[in-house]
């Protein structure tokens, strides 16, 4: 119940943030393609003024998400696909930014989305990461009653999950992303922690690449990695913290 | 005793805390800076080439302009201006701090991100033992906090009002205090330090406050206007004590 009203959630926002955000984002695309082609047909003598305009151009496109090659610009960044995304980076308070509200209106909604978003996801969180220890507990049971080991098997079994957990959302998932987007390991790692531990730079971010068309199974698999994997270390931190205390 | 070496624990972690980051700031401004020098050679390199040959200029000498002006600008190196913005660093030290901040506390503003592979890996130990250690911290803080709220409770209490209507108005106010004094007046403080509107302003304290921290508004990042010497520590100080509140907004 609680994981349907989580997807609706996450749905309804990147319904509305699309509506809002497209409009704009191509009107913005056509004004700089217009400008390039401008300063193109003067080719003959570019002058410093015209460079620095130019730069100065580009500098604004990337800032919002728009690049500048070939003979289109890369458009439609409000796709389905991707604002879902971006919903999530929100009510997770990953926050990429790769990909913001430039609209009020826009933003607005999303100062609201993520004002409701974000206990629903805490919520959520907590729920799972209860199942999770649940499923351990009666693991631990399990081996105890077939085995017959005393005390130890809650304690090796907490260690076995946590070294599972470690696997599943750590060091597996940068080979998948090695393979799919391109980048090394070390940097499928480091994009792996930054996102579950929701700091989210935004300098790397699955999805995104127009040039990569990703199978239909790869998006729900990140989606659900981020669940669990966030999960995970939620668990881990809390670990941390009463460690700390 | 026991008051005193609590008094010493809390010292002893916000002390710690502090250490933390400037060791933080410090190891990241060392990992990063070299690598940000080499990209700024290379794109003074980029444009020197481009002026030069701007007689003859055809589309693909343009398209490749483009590209690699982008590059530039993806490894955070804006190329505008003359060689005289070369001294200013992305990783001078008060920058390095503020990110070494915004890795521990999850926001993750993007603005400022490591390139090397040694300061990506860096950065994910730094945050793995420094998010709880922000929380921890933020803990105390709010608590702090908290004993504003009770001392309220205490004086109502003893003005003879029930108890379920004294959590209800501490609670209350609490939240309407908070959002006075940690959204809408630093947005009007915005409003004159960074020329944003007050909406602009609200959003990004809210996005900060959050911890959600796009990036597409940030403090103290516009070249074009001069900022006063203590800025970004009153914007710090703004944002330890506005998450503390949140969290103590949780716990409520």
């Amino acid at each position: 119940m609680l994981l349907a009203a989580y997807v609706g959630y996450v749905g309804l926002g990147a319904a509305v943030l699309r509506a809002l955000e497209r409009p704009v984002e191509l009107q913005a695309a056509q004004h700089l393609l217009q400008e390039r082609w401008e300063l193109l047909a003067n080719h003959t003598c570019p002058q410093p003024p015209a460079l620095q305009r130019l730069v100065e151009g580009i500098i604004q496109a990337y800032k919002s998400g728009i690049t500048l090659q070939g003979n289109t610009t890369s458009l439609g960044r409000w796709d389905y696909s991707r604002s879902f995304f971006f919903s999530i980076s929100a009510i997770t308070t990953i926050g990429y930014g790769n990909l913001s509200p430039s609209t009020a209106v826009g933003r607005i909604f999303c100062i609201v989305f993520a004002l409701f978003g974000i206990p629903l996801n805490l919520v959520l969180l907590n729920e799972t990461g209860q199942l999770m220890l649940l499923g351990v507990q009666h693991c631990a049971h399990h081996l105890e009653e077939v085995f017959h080991w005393q005390n130890k098997t809650f304690l090796m079994m907490k260690t076995c999950a946590l070294v599972t957990g470690l696997f599943l959302s750590l060091l597996l998932p940068p080979l998948l992303f090695c393979d799919k987007e391109g980048w090394s390991c070390e940097e499928g790692f480091y994009y792996s922690f930054i996102t579950l531990s929701t700091i989210g730079f935004g300098d790397h971010v699955i999805v995104m690449n127009p040039d990569h068309t990703c199978p239909s199974w790869y998006k729900n698999v990140i989606s659900l990695w981020i669940l669990f994997g966030m999960t995970w270390l939620a668990l881990v931190i809390k670990l941390c913290i009463n460690f700390l205390d | 005793r026991a008051m005193c070496s609590g008094k010493l624990q809390t010292g002893l972690l916000v002390a710690g805390y502090f250490v933390y980051l400037l060791m933080g700031a410090a190891v990241f401004q060392a990992l990063e800076r070299t690598a940000e020098k080499q990209e700024k050679m290379a794109a003074a390199q980029m444009k020197k080439a481009f002026l030069q040959s701007f007689t003859q200029l055809t589309v693909v000498e343009m398209e490749q302009f483009v590209k690699n002006l982008t590059e530039a600008i993806q490894n955070g190196v804006y190329p505008v201006g003359n060689e005289s913005q070369f001294e200013e660093s992305n990783w001078d030290f008060s920058n390095s701090f503020f990110f070494a901040g915004t890795v521990v506390s999850t926001i993750g503003y993007g603005t400022l991100h490591p390139k090397t592979a040694g300061g990506q890996i860096f950065c994910v130990f730094f945050a793995l033992f420094g998010i709880p250690l922000n929380i921890v911290f933020l803990h105390r803080v709010g608590k702090m906090l908290s004993l504003l709220c009770k001392k309220l409770g205490k004086f109502l209490y003893e003005k003879g009002m029930r108890k379920k209507k004294i959590k209800f108005l501490t609670l209350l106010f609490f939240l309407v205090t908070g959002i006075l004094v940690f959204l809408c007046l630093p947005s009007i403080f915005f409003q004159k330090t960074e020329g944003w509107s007050y909406s602009e302003g609200i959003y990004f304290a809210f996005i900060t406050l959050s911890t959600i921290g796009f990036g597409d508004y940030v403090v103290g990042k516009n070249s074009d206007r001069n900022y006063f010497s203590y800025y970004r520590v009153l914007v710090a100080i703004w944002i330890l004590f506005g998450l503390a509140w949140i969290a103590l907004l949780f716990n409520l």
